[in-house]
């Protein structure tokens, strides 16, 4: 536990970390201000349709806008400099120096990226729900597709569980930011690596003649909660996504345990 | 006859074709302050990482208290190690390094010796500010308090004294020699020979991976010495001297000569006296510096 207080104590002091949590907070606030200046005889899509309702959809929108991207790339922020960012440093040779085992160092490194990450989509759940109370109130929704209204009650739930799904839907990006952070010693390329690869999975996912072979992609099941506001109700796809992430996290946690315990430090 | 501390054994390192360590073997008996010597490019540096773990031999192995050198070993815990530059947490403060340092392995700061560390830092209210403020040297000196923190029995220093200034460096060579003499073994490589002269009781000389020799300060400047000689008819004296084996350089001063040569001084007096020369000083420099180019100079000849 030693170890975790301090790993996390390290990165909470870092002025990125806490420029990532203000943004966090900022960009839904920034969207419920848009929304709500916006012009009302412009027909909105997708869950935008729903925000005027109720203050209970901000949250859920700013959840979509912001999983598609801005999420990822601060997951793989998180993820990219766990282990690389000390050896740009050349602190790394120092944490090694201790009787400290390789494996639970970036062990612990890794779930402080985890932990962060999560953090940082809690702060856009949060943030979204104050903001969009504030300005359209606290109602229940009449969904766009029919069926009884969803109560407040109802809607909150629904947003913990998105909120969870969405932070469980960075794992990928988040164990393959961690294991190109083993593999250079510059930060900044494995948390390219690491967007690169989302960028890259998201393209092959619009390639229909892949077939099955896209529901192994990590971004395959990512808007798969948004049902929960649109037709208030969960689908089988939460599921196959949460089993994705969990096997991109076994692939390339390993890996990433595999290489950095037999790895040469030079920085 | 000393325990034997620190044990090189048959070592050597390889990166794809290149072999930066090359069957290397060498010894450091408990309380010793041994300096590991070579030009750029000899492998000290590596030689150093694969003695705590950070790298890992292509053969050989490497022993601290006569136990096999595996990563993250319990042995580091008795083990102070600055590798190249003092490296740090930029954005925190140092007494904050410090802490998070010691603390990453569950232990509390009451067993560190914080009062040595913090005197030998001697950074003053600096110690609050963070790191990414500090100078070279700041970051050098706080690199020696964070060694000291668990009072280690064996310190593996590379080149120790770089950023430090004449003072600081003398304080480093103080704190070294009381280390010694309270017990500790020292391996140290550095560039600065008169520094490793002074300090250090015993050194190994390598050269492109290999062992060029091992042994004590005193007998390497013995064997490997430079002469100073002045005599009657010095570029005549400068002849007969360069036709001698031994002699690996002349130079003309005056009436004086410079001598490199290995082997005993007074060789190189009998030559001149059979040769009608009149000697009149000869007086020996003893030089590591010297003696180390002598040695290195040889072994580019062989």
């Amino acid at each position: 536990m030693a170890l975790v207080r301090v790993e996390l104590v390290k990165a909470t002091k870092r002025l990125r970390t806490l420029i990532a949590f203000a943004v966090a907070l900022g960009i839904p606030a920034l969207i419920g201000v848009a929304v709500h200046s916006g012009d009302r005889r412009r027909r909105p899509d997708g869950l935008f349709t729903l925000t005027r309702q109720t203050g209970l959809v901000l949250p859920a929108v700013a959840l979509s806008l912001m999983s598609a991207f801005f999420l990822v790339v601060i997951a793989a922020m998180f993820a990219g400099d766990t282990i690389a960012g000390e050896a740009a440093s050349g602190n790394l040779r120092y944490l090694l120096l201790r009787p400290l085992s390789r494996a639970r160092l970036l062990w612990v490194k890794a779930l402080i990226a985890f932990v962060l990450t999560w953090v940082t989509t809690v702060a856009v759940t949060l943030s979204g729900l104050g903001v969009g109370v504030a300005l359209f109130g606290w109602h229940p929704l009449v969904l766009p597709f029919g069926g009884a209204p969803l109560s407040t009650t109802t809607l909150l739930s629904h947003l913990m569980l998105a909120t969870g799904y969405v932070a469980v839907g960075l794992t990928a990006v988040v164990a393959v930011g961690v294991f190109f952070s083993t593999l250079t010693d510059s930060p900044a390329g494995a948390i390219g690596g690491a967007v690169g690869l989302y960028i890259v999975a998201d393209i092959l996912d619009a390639v229909d003649p892949l077939g099955v072979l896209r529901y192994g992609l990590p971004t395959h099941y990512t808007d798969a909660w948004e049902t929960l506001f649109t037709r208030g109700t969960t689908s089988h796809d939460l599921v196959a996504g949460v089993i994705v992430q969990a096997a991109w996290l076994v692939v390339f946690g390993a890996l990433a345990t595999w290489w950095f315990r037999r790895k040469d430090i030079a920085s | 006859m000393t325990d034997t501390i620190i044990e090189i054994d048959s070592i050597t390192k390889r990166y794809g074709e290149v072999l930066a360590v090359d069957d290397l073997s060498f010894a450091v008996g408990a309380g010793e302050i041994c300096g590991l010597l070579g030009p750029n490019g000899a492998g000290k540096t590596t030689t150093l990482r694969m003695l705590v773990g950070l790298q890992r031999p292509s053969k050989g192995e490497a022993r601290l208290f006569g136990r096999t050198v595996v990563p993250s070993t319990r042995d580091l815990s008795r083990v102070g190690v600055l590798i190249e530059q003092a490296a740090f947490v930029p954005h925190a403060s140092g007494r904050d390094n410090l802490r998070w340092w010691w603390e990453s392995t569950g232990q509390s700061m009451r067993d560190a010796d914080l009062d040595t560390a913090l005197r030998i830092a001697d950074l003053g209210s600096a110690i609050d500010r963070n790191v990414k403020t500090y100078s070279q040297g700041m970051k050098q000196r706080l690199g020696f308090a964070r060694l000291l923190l668990a009072r280690p029995e064996v310190l593996i220093l590379d080149e120790p004294t770089n950023g430090l200034d004449p003072g600081e460096i003398r304080e480093i060579r103080e704190l070294l020699r009381g280390l010694a003499s309270g017990g500790a073994t020292v391996l140290l490589s550095s560039h600065h020979l008169d520094e490793v002269q002074q300090i250090c009781t015993s050194a190994v000389v390598m050269d492109r991976g290999r062992l060029v020799t091992a042994g004590s300060v005193a007998d390497l400047i013995g064997t490997h010495g430079v002469v100073y000689i002045e005599v009657d008819d010095a570029p005549r004296a400068a002849d007969v001297l360069r036709a001698l084996a031994p002699v690996r350089n002349v130079a003309v001063d005056g009436n004086g000569l410079i001598v490199s040569a290995s082997g005993p001084r007074s060789d190189l007096v009998a030559a001149l006296v059979g040769a009608g020369i009149r000697v009149e000083t000869v007086t020996a420099q003893q030089r590591l510096e010297d003696a180390f180019l002598g040695l290195i100079e040889d072994k580019d000849a062989s």
